[in-house]
C-alpha cells in the first residue's frame, strides 16, 4: 500500500510542478487559481494550454510503461521495448507522410491518425511475415522486426529527400521523430484519457498468462496455455498501446526501457500489480521530462525524446552492466 | 482415476524420427520409471504424453478421451509436468510460484495450497524469491507448484538428475510415492533409483519401447544391456540389487 501511495503522490507532485514549469513560472496558487476559474489571460492560459499539456504527457508516459511492461513480459527479456517491433519506424513514417505530403485533411488530426496506423501496421506486417516463414516463436519476431525497422527506415529517408525543398522543412519531421507531446483540446485529453485507461483494462487482462509464460515456455505450455497464440495476442495488444503513445507523444526514447524495471524493484515481477505501476512510474518520468523540456531553454522547446534518452541513455549503460555482471 | 494410453506415437522433425510409432498402455495407478540411453526419446515421450508437443501421427488416450480434444486447462489439471530444467525468467517468490501453479485450468482452494506448502515444507520459504533458494529447495518448490492441483497423472523429467544423493532420493521417493494412488511416470536416469524404487520399468530405444515389466522381472533381462551397450553385473545386496556397469 505504501508504495501506491508514494506513487500516486509522485505523480501528483510532478503534476504540480510541471503545471508550474515553462518560460513563465507559476506557483501553485496560480495554478490552482486557475483549475478554480481565474478569468486572467495567465490563468486561462494555463488552464487552455499547460495544463493539458502537461496531463497529455502523464499519460503518454503511462502508456509507454504498459506497452514496454507487455513487451518485456512477452519476450522475457529486460532488453525488449516497446519500438522493437517495428512500431517506431512504421509511426516515423506515418508522421513523414502526415507532415511532408499535401492531403486535405488538418495535419492535426492527421499526424496522430498516421503515426497511429503506422506503429501499430509495422508491428502486424512484422507478425504475418514471421507467420509466413513459420517462425511464429518471439525469437522470429524479433529478428522480422530488425529487418522492419531497417526497411521502413529506408523508406522513410527516401521519401524526406523526395519530398523536401525549400518550402519544406525536414526540421519539422525531424522534431517530431525526437519526440514532443502535442497540446490537446480538453475533449482530445478525455479521449486520450479514456484510451489509456482502455489500454490499462486491456493489458491486466495479459497479466496472468505474461506470468504464466515467464516460467518458461515448455511450463507454460503445461500449464495449459497456448504460447504461440498468447504470443501474438499479446504483441498485438503491446502494440496498441505504443501506437496510441506515438501517436500522442511520438517517439519517446528509453521510458517504455525503463519504467517496468523501476517499477519491478518496487512492486515485484507479477504483472497485475507491475502493470499499474509501470504506467505510473512512466508518467512520472514523461511529465517531469516534458517539463524540463518545456523550460530548460525558453524560449527554445527542447524535444522530448532529447531529454528522456539524456536521461535514460546511461540508465540503459546501468542496467547492461548489471545484466553482463550476473 | 485415469488410465493413460498412447497410440502408435510418431514424432518426426527435421528428418529425424524421435518416437517411431511407439504404444504404451498404462493403467490409473503406478509408478513407471522410463529408461533408456541418451536420444532413446524419452524426454519426447514426456512432452507428448503432457500434450505440450503434438505427435506427427498416432494418439493418446486420457481415460476414454483423446487428449487432444481437451481443452487446455482440463488438460493442464489432468497432467501434471515436471520438466528437468526449470528457470522462471522473473525472480518470483515461492508463494507466487505455487500460486501460478494453483490458478492453471480450474482454481483451487486455499486449503489445498496450504496442504502442498506444508507437504513440501515450504512454510518458511514462502516470501524467498527464485535466486536465492538452494537446488533440494528449488526441486521441492517446483514439485509443490506442479502438483498443487493434484493431477491424477504426474510427468515428471527426473527434475532431481542436479541434485546432491540426499534430495535426490527425496525428490524420487514422493515422484515414486506417488504411484500408490495416482499414476506417476518418471524419467530416471539412475538404473539403481529406478529399479529400487518403481513398480514398472519400461526401456525406451530408438523412439519405440523395448521392454515393459515389473522391475524384478527386468533386472535380469539381455535387452538392458544390449540397449545401453553396456555389460551390467548384477550384484546382490541385502535389500535388493545393484546394477554395476561394464565396458
Amino acid at each position: 500500500m505504501r508504495v501506491w501511495a508514494s506513487l500516486a503522490l509522485a505523480l501528483l507532485l510532478a503534476i504540480i510542478v510541471a503545471a508550474c514549469a515553462g518560460h513563465d513560472w507559476a506557483s501553485p496558487g496560480d495554478v490552482l487559481r486557475a483549475i478554480a476559474g481565474d478569468p486572467s489571460l495567465g490563468a486561462r492560459l494555463l488552464v487552455e494550454w499547460r495544463i493539458p499539456r502537461v496531463l497529455a504527457a502523464a499519460l503518454v508516459g503511462a502508456l509507454l510503461g504498459l506497452g514496454g511492461t507487455v513487451f518485456q513480459g512477452v519476450f522475457r527479456n529486460p532488453l525488449a521495448e516497446p519500438y522493437l517491433l517495428g512500431s517506431a519506424g512504421g509511426a516515423a513514417l506515418g508522421a513523414t507522410v502526415a507532415l511532408l505530403v499535401p492531403l486535405a485533411v488538418p495535419q492535426s488530426l492527421l499526424l496522430p491518425v498516421l503515426a497511429f496506423a503506422g506503429a501499430w501496421g509495422a508491428t502486424i506486417l512484422v507478425i504475418g511475415i514471421s507467420r509466413v516463414s513459420g517462425a511464429v516463436d518471439a525469437a522470429g519476431m524479433l529478428l522480422a522486426g530488425v529487418a522492419m525497422a531497417a526497411i521502413l527506415g529506408a523508406l522513410r529517408s527516401f521519401l524526406m529527400l523526395a519530398l523536401s525543398d525549400e518550402t519544406v522543412s525536414l526540421q519539422i519531421v525531424l522534431s517530431w521523430v525526437l519526440g514532443g507531446v502535442q497540446t490537446p483540446s480538453w475533449p482530445v485529453l478525455g479521449l486520450m484519457a479514456a484510451i489509456s485507461a482502455a489500454c490499462l483494462g486491456l493489458t491486466l487482462v495479459l497479466a496472468r498468462n505474461l506470468d504464466i509464460l515467464g516460467l518458461g515456455e515448455t511450463m507454460a505450455t503445461s500449464f495449459g496455455l497456448n504460447v504461440n497464440r498468447f504470443v501474438m495476442l499479446a504483441v498485438l495488444a503491446g502494440s496498441v498501446v505504443v501506437a496510441a503513445a506515438v501517436a500522442f507523444g511520438g517517439l519517446v526514447a528509453f521510458v517504455g526501457l525503463a519504467s517496468p524495471h523501476i517499477a519491478r524493484w518496487l512492486v515485484g515481477p507479477l504483472h497485475r500489480p507491475l502493470l499499474p505501476a509501470s504506467a505510473l512510474v512512466g508518467a512520472i518520468v514523461v511529465t517531469v521530462a516534458d517539463a524540463i523540456a518545456r523550460s530548460a531553454l525558453p524560449p527554445a522547446e527542447i524535444p522530448l525524446g532529447l531529454v528522456t534518452a539524456v536521461a535514460g541513455g546511461p540508465f540503459f549503460i546501468l542496467l547492461l552492466a548489471r545484466r553482463l555482471r550476473t | 482415476m485415469t488410465a493413460l494410453i498412447a497410440d502408435k506415437l510418431t514424432v518426426k522433425r527435421d528428418n529425424a524420427t524421435l518416437l517411431d510409432g511407439l504404444s504404451l498402455s498404462l493403467g490409473p495407478t503406478g509408478s513407471v520409471a522410463v529408461i533408456g540411453p541418451n536420444g532413446a526419446g524419452k524426454s519426447t515421450l514426456l512432452k507428448v504424453l503432457a500434450g505440450i508437443e503434438a505427435p506427427t501421427s498416432g494418439r493418446i488416450l486420457l481415460g476414454d478421451r483423446d487428449l487432444a480434444s481437451l481443452s487446455h486447462a482440463a488438460r493442464a489439471h489432468a497432467l501434471g509436468f515436471v520438466p528437468q530444467h526449470f528457470d522462471p525468467h522473473w525472480d518470483l517468490s515461492v508463494g507466487e510460484l505455487v500460486q501460478l501453479g494453483a490458478e492453471r485450468g480450474e482454481r483451487v482452494a486455499q486449503e489445498a495450497v496450504d496442504k502442498i506448502i506444508a507437504a513440501f515444507e515450504l512454510a518458511g520459504l514462502g516470501h524467498r524469491r527464485w535466486s536465492t533458494l538452494s537446488g533440494g529447495e528449488r526441486a521441492r518448490v517446483l514439485l509443490a507448484t506442479v502438483l498443487v492441483v493434484d493431477p491424477p497423472v504426474l510427468l515428471a523429467d527426473e527434475p532431481a538428475a542436479s541434485l546432491d544423493i540426499r534430495h535426490r532420493l527425496d525428490v524420487i521417493r514422493a515422484l515414486a510415492a506417488r504411484g500408490r494412488d495416482r499414476l506417476s511416470i518418471v524419467v530416471v536416469h539412475d538404473l539403481d533409483l529406478a529399479f529400487s524404487f518403481f513398480d514398472r520399468i519400461v526401456l525406451v530405444d530408438r523412439g519405440t519401447v523395448v521392454a515393459d515389466a515389473p522391475a524384478p522381472a527386468l533386472l535380469d533381462d539381455p535387452r538392458l544391456d544390449a540397449v545401453f551397450g553396456v555389460r551390467f553385473e548384477r550384484l546382490q545386496t541385502n535389500d535388493g540389487w545393484l546394477l554395476r556397469a561394464r565396458l
